[in-house]
């Protein structure tokens, strides 16, 4: 293996949480070829006290060669040492890993495999499990009238390999195919059943060139520089490190390309009449969402995130999705939606008390009041950032 | 497999591809991005291929005869994908893949698999047959003619993981 090969994976130990990452591609031809990475190895196994743990998240390829060599360190270890545990960290994007895993675990009793998957994503199960579909493609359809506007001035344009990361049930990804005609269009999103979901819609649609794919967007499974726009959008705001995506995206990006992101304030949401009440109701869905470490007021610190990311020429938009955009009874779906997700499910998970839920509802009731009222206004504000990767 | 199409056909002179371990590395990295775009979920299937593709050529890497033309093809029927490898052969790469495939035969591949994984000393030279026939559930033949040989694996990745 060449000293460029050699480049082709890392290997770092995190003493703090006696954790082993490797990451990249190990194919070696022999074993002394990755010799650096097995003392290592063997270094930090002498180090840690109770359990090792081995992250192979992001190790997309591993020959039986490198394999075999990492089982034989830990193994002897594990001879050596009868207080020695090992738990491998494994991801279900990688479709080989847990299988090869569990065979090192099925032969060694102190060797454990956990396939890391959703423990990033504090919320997730509340739009997947929630049946939340129709809301978020009632969502999409009310943001869309304003962002296909928005999207050729933050530089899309036709023609352009384009990734959606956290595609969510894809249909911003259908929107996008048809709009601006990409010449690559891949789609992404950690829920296997938003993007089933995603699949058939473009399946009935007859929409065959878009690339749907499974993967988690803190540690993409995609190469460097592919691409040419990459939108992230409604999505950093419900993790918990949105800073560790907008790194990847910026990985992504092609130099000179530019990464698209859209957030909420949502303690800005507003309307009349009756704005006292809607806006005491939205401060508390700040609080109860930052509860489950999620931050929706992330929309105006768009740009410190882009800055911070490494990105140049920051542009930030935003626009309100109103009562008036179209149909006000669509506009007041959607609060009730909201409703009876942050209301209901989320609230009763934070286990609010009947007095602050009564009133926490009564501050959506009144929103979906001033949607439907004849004189009345209604708002949802939406933050839309876009910025370079410099060349 | 009859009524398969085939994708892709990639040859080179096996000097050439055995003068570089990285050839395994490249060519299976390239067919397996190659064919995977428009299976449902491209970078997994592309992942999965990839992995037992190189397998399958560091296998040929080092059991193959020394002159003639090693091919790569790709063949698809509907869910299924076959890898065809065809590679000059002499008798000593004969006599290794026809042990290969008396093996394949037998019932206890897993166990076989399972031995040859954490065995100790040189690595079993079948444990990259092994993994591809019991991890990635592949279909293989291996069909020698004359001074060539077809080293195939059939395989059913989605939903496999």
């Amino acid at each position: 293996m060449s000293a460029a090969d050699k480049a082709l994976y890392e290997a770092v130990f995190n003493e703090n949480n006696q954790e082993f990452v490797i990451a990249g591609k190990l194919r070696p031809r022999r074993e002394d070829e990755i010799l650096g990475l097995l003392e290592g190895m063997m270094a930090a196994l002498d180090n840690v006290r109770g359990t090792f743990y081995l992250n192979v998240k992001r190790l997309a390829h591993l020959n039986n060669i490198a394999f075999r060599a990492i089982a034989e360190v830990i193994a002897e270890a594990c001879e050596r040492r009868r207080d020695l545990r090992v738990e491998v960290i494994t991801s279900s994007v990688v479709g080989w890993s847990t299988r090869k895993f569990q065979q090192f675990a099925r032969h060694s009793p102190r060797v454990t495999v956990n396939e890391y998957d959703k423990d990033f994503y504090p919320g997730q199960s509340f739009w997947e499990e929630g049946g939340f579909v129709p809301t978020l493609r009632l969502q999409t359809r009310l943001t869309w009238r304003h962002e296909r506007k928005l999207l050729p001035q933050h530089g899309l344009r036709p023609g352009m390999h384009v990734a959606d990361i956290c595609c969510g049930i894809g249909d911003f990804a259908v929107l996008l195919k048809k709009e601006f005609k990409p010449g690559r269009l891949l789609a992404l999103d950690h829920s296997r059943s938003s993007l089933d979901y995603a699949r058939k819609v473009a399946a009935d649609f007859e929409i065959s060139d878009i690339e749907y794919v499974y993967g988690d967007a803190s540690e993409l499974m995609i190469e460097d520089n592919q691409f040419d726009f990459v939108t992230c959008r409604h999505s950093l705001q419900i993790f918990d490190k949105p800073e560790l995506i907008l790194k990847e995206l910026f990985r992504i990006c092609k130099p000179g390309g530019r990464v698209y992101i859209t957030n909420e304030k949502n303690s800005h949401c507003l309307g009349e009449p009756r704005s006292d009440s809607i806006q005491w109701t939205y401060t508390e869905v700040a609080k109860l969402f930052a509860h489950f470490k999620m931050d929706v007021e992330l929309g105006p610190k768009s740009r410190r995130y882009m800055l911070d990311a490494g990105f140049e020429d920051i542009r930030v938009d935003s626009f309100m999705v109103t009562n008036l955009d179209g149909d006000p009874q669509e506009f007041a779906d959607l609060i009730k939606a909201w409703e009876t997700v942050f209301a209901g499910e989320m609230a009763r998970d934070r286990g609010d008390p009947p007095e602050f839920l009564a009133k926490f509802r009564q501050g959506f009731q009144d929103h979906i009041y001033a949607a439907l009222h004849p004189k009345g206004y209604a708002g949802w504000p939406i933050w839309a950032a876009s910025a370079r990767k410099p060349a | 497999m009859s009524g398969a199409n085939q994708l892709l056909e990639l040859s080179m002179g096996i000097e050439h591809f055995s003068s570089e371990w990285i050839h395994c590395d490249r060519i299976s990295s390239y067919v397996a991005r190659m064919v995977s775009h428009n299976r449902a979920d491209s970078l997994l299937y592309a992942n999965l291929l990839s992995s037992a593709l190189n397998e399958l050529l560091e296998t040929v890497f080092a059991h193959h005869g020394p002159n003639g033309q090693l091919s790569c093809r790709v063949k698809r029927a509907g869910a299924s994908d076959i890898i065809e490898l065809s590679l000059p052969c002499d008798d000593k790469a004969l006599k290794f893949y026809t042990q290969a495939a008396d093996m394949l035969d037998r019932g206890d591949i897993a166990d076989r698999y399972q031995e040859a994984l954490f065995s100790s000393g040189e690595q079993d030279p079948h444990l990259g047959l092994l993994e591809v026939a019991v991890d990635y559930r592949a279909k293989i033949r291996i069909a020698p003619a004359g001074e060539h040989l077809t080293l195939s694996a059939e395989m059913t990745l989605e939903g496999a993981q």
